[in-house]
């Protein structure tokens, strides 16, 4: 019960923050835009648009090239989603434990019965309401967007904004965590360069299993195995792989003598398996054991 | 009677290479006794208060409140705290605190309906709507001692409540300290306004440099024909070098920049 109440006034306060609501704002305006050009320029380009080549080529239809438009603007969507979630979960990391830190209201709230545990989680189940609640509405917003342009894809987005959520989660409990320790800028510089630097190992990684130039090198081969076990897996909706397949499928028919994209097929990751996902569960129950002894070592 | 406060042979320090904050401080609060904390800046006395409120750990000592460790949730249910300086969640407003508080101490609906408009009329702060972050200092510290006697607590301590109070203000908190008194409750009273305390406290232990220098009965303490004000001067200047505290720039003949 008490960390319903931390968790209660921590999402009454995150909803008067300037931060999160221009955010939110700027997200929204984005989707909204790049739905509106994208249809305003299909209408006025694509449908009158017609390719051909050297020889018997001929290229995509008016239909293929809007339906090609069309998967761009899902493409598009789905990458402006999760640069506003990670965003968002800056702007939640940064400010959900620390103000009440820097302003010195912790001390009130600490000389009160409630565990340094229940606060932790109160405040954790607050920032993952509030990116829940902003990144969601950002999706609903894109579902809406796509009313209007088309696309097909909606099942794709609807899983890809989950993926974008948990992803940015662990980002904002890292944030969340750093912030109990030091000042919140340098929480999320650290976490910036430690999200960016899991990214690239897991890319690595990624081309290492694919048999790309890294898998002959034995010591690089552990090296990043075990670097791989120790990094946040950024979870994968199937939209990419979707994207890919249909796009591949309107070039393919329209290559001469039908080219063969596999290959660039499978270097598109595939969608997170359980494993990935038990995984990703695990990092979230460790960094909220982190945010738990920040907040518990804290004096103050 | 059992002692509400417990405090043997306390110590503190915060950084290895620092002086002891609080140095083998011992003392004991009663119920119904108001107890206060005396000394300069830097004597250790929000230390005291911070380690019995739970809220930073000390290094050495015994320290019990209702006879359980300060961290004990069900001897922080009894107690209320008003810190020097408070502050609150900038992004609430004052009925919300004192809801949420509320909450922390685990008051029910039917008495948090009854209590939160009667402590902000307390506080004066009833029919006020506007945000903490838009709050004066002094409308912040009635709000801290608001949220302090929120649960009804039978401890409760003060650390510097009328620093930032208008003359009514203080008149207010030093009646409250008075009732509480009263009925029982145990006051830890820190402050530096010797007259105020003079006129509401039964004890006083003197401190500087983090140790007791003189405790007792206010009359144990101040002979008659003194008062605090002298004693507390006389005792904290002993135990410190003299100086010059006049800067020798004032005094100066030439222009005045």
């Amino acid at each position: 019960m008490k960390s319903l109440a931390v968790a209660r006034y921590t999402i009454v306060e995150m909803s008067r923050r300037r931060l999160l609501i221009v955010f939110f704002a700027i997200g929204a305006v984005g989707i909204a835009g790049l739905g509106i050009l994208l249809k305003a320029f299909s209408s006025a380009f694509v449908g009158n648009v017609r390719v051909s080549g050297p020889g018997d080529f001929e290229g995509p239809t008016p239909e293929q090239l809007t339906r090609l438009t069309e998967l761009s603007f899902v493409n598009d969507l789905i990458a402006v989603l999760g640069i506003f979630a990670l965003l968002i979960a800056f702007a939640i990391g940064m400010t959900a434990i620390y103000h009440d830190l820097e302003s010195g209201s912790i001390v009130g709230i600490f000389s009160k019965p409630v565990s340094r545990l229940e606060f932790a989680v109160g405040k954790v189940v607050a920032a993952a309401v509030g990116m829940i609640v902003v990144v969601g509405l950002l999706g609903v917003e894109a579902r809406l967007v796509m009313y209007l342009f088309g696309g097909g894809l909606e099942d794709a987005l609807w899983w890809e904004t989950l993926a974008a959520v948990a992803n940015a989660v662990t980002l904002m409990l890292i944030v969340l965590a750093l912030s109990a320790w030091v000042n919140n800028i340098v929480a999320a510089i650290i976490a910036f360069i430690y999200n960016g630097a899991a990214g690239i190992v897991v890319m690595l990684h990624q081309q290492m299993t694919n048999g790309g130039v890294l898998a002959d090198n034995q010591v690089l081969h552990v090296g990043l195995t075990i670097l791989y076990w120790l990094v946040p897996h950024a979870l994968i909706s199937s939209a990419p792989r979707e994207i890919a397949h249909q796009e591949l499928e309107i070039l393919n028919s329209t290559a001469p003598g039908g080219a063969n994209f596999d290959q660039a097929f499978s270097g598109i990751p595939g969608p997170s398996g359980a494993a990935d996902i038990i995984w990703w569960a695990f990092v979230v129950a460790v960094l909220f054991g982190l945010v738990y002894l920040a907040v518990r070592r804290r004096q103050v | 009677m059992a002692a509400v406060v417990s405090v043997k042979d306390l110590r503190k320090r915060y950084r290895r290479r620092d002086p002891l904050a609080v140095d083998g401080v011992s003392f004991e609060v009663e119920a119904g006794q108001a107890f206060g904390l005396l000394g300069p800046n830097g004597a250790g006395k929000t230390s005291i208060v911070k380690m019995i409120a739970g809220l930073i750990r000390p290094d050495g000592g015994e320290l019990a409140i209702f006879g359980a460790p300060p961290g004990d949730p069900a001897a922080r249910t009894q107690l209320g705290f008003a810190p020097e300086d408070p502050d609150f969640p900038k992004f609430l407003r004052a009925s919300e605190v004192l809801d949420y508080f509320a909450r922390l101490l685990g008051v029910d609906e039917d008495d948090r309906k009854r209590r939160i408009p009667e402590t902000l009329a307390f506080a004066g702060l009833d029919g006020e709507k506007r945000q903490i972050r838009q709050y004066s200092k002094g409308m912040k510290q009635r709000l801290g001692i608001a949220q302090a006697i929120l649960g009804r607590p039978k401890l409760l301590i003060l650390d510097e409540p009328t620093a930032d109070l208008d003359p009514l203000g203080r008149r207010d908190v030093r009646a409250l300290i008075e009732r509480l008194k009263g009925s029982g409750v145990a006051i830890l009273l820190n402050s530096h306004l010797l007259s105020e305390v003079e006129l509401v406290c039964d004890t006083v232990a003197i401190m500087a440099k983090g140790r007791v220098l003189k405790e007792g009965t206010m009359s144990e303490v101040v002979p008659q024909g003194s008062n605090l004000e002298d004693v507390f001067v006389q005792l904290v200047e002993a135990n410190q070098p003299p100086k010059d505290h006049m800067p020798t720039f004032i005094t100066d003949k030439g222009p005045t920049a």
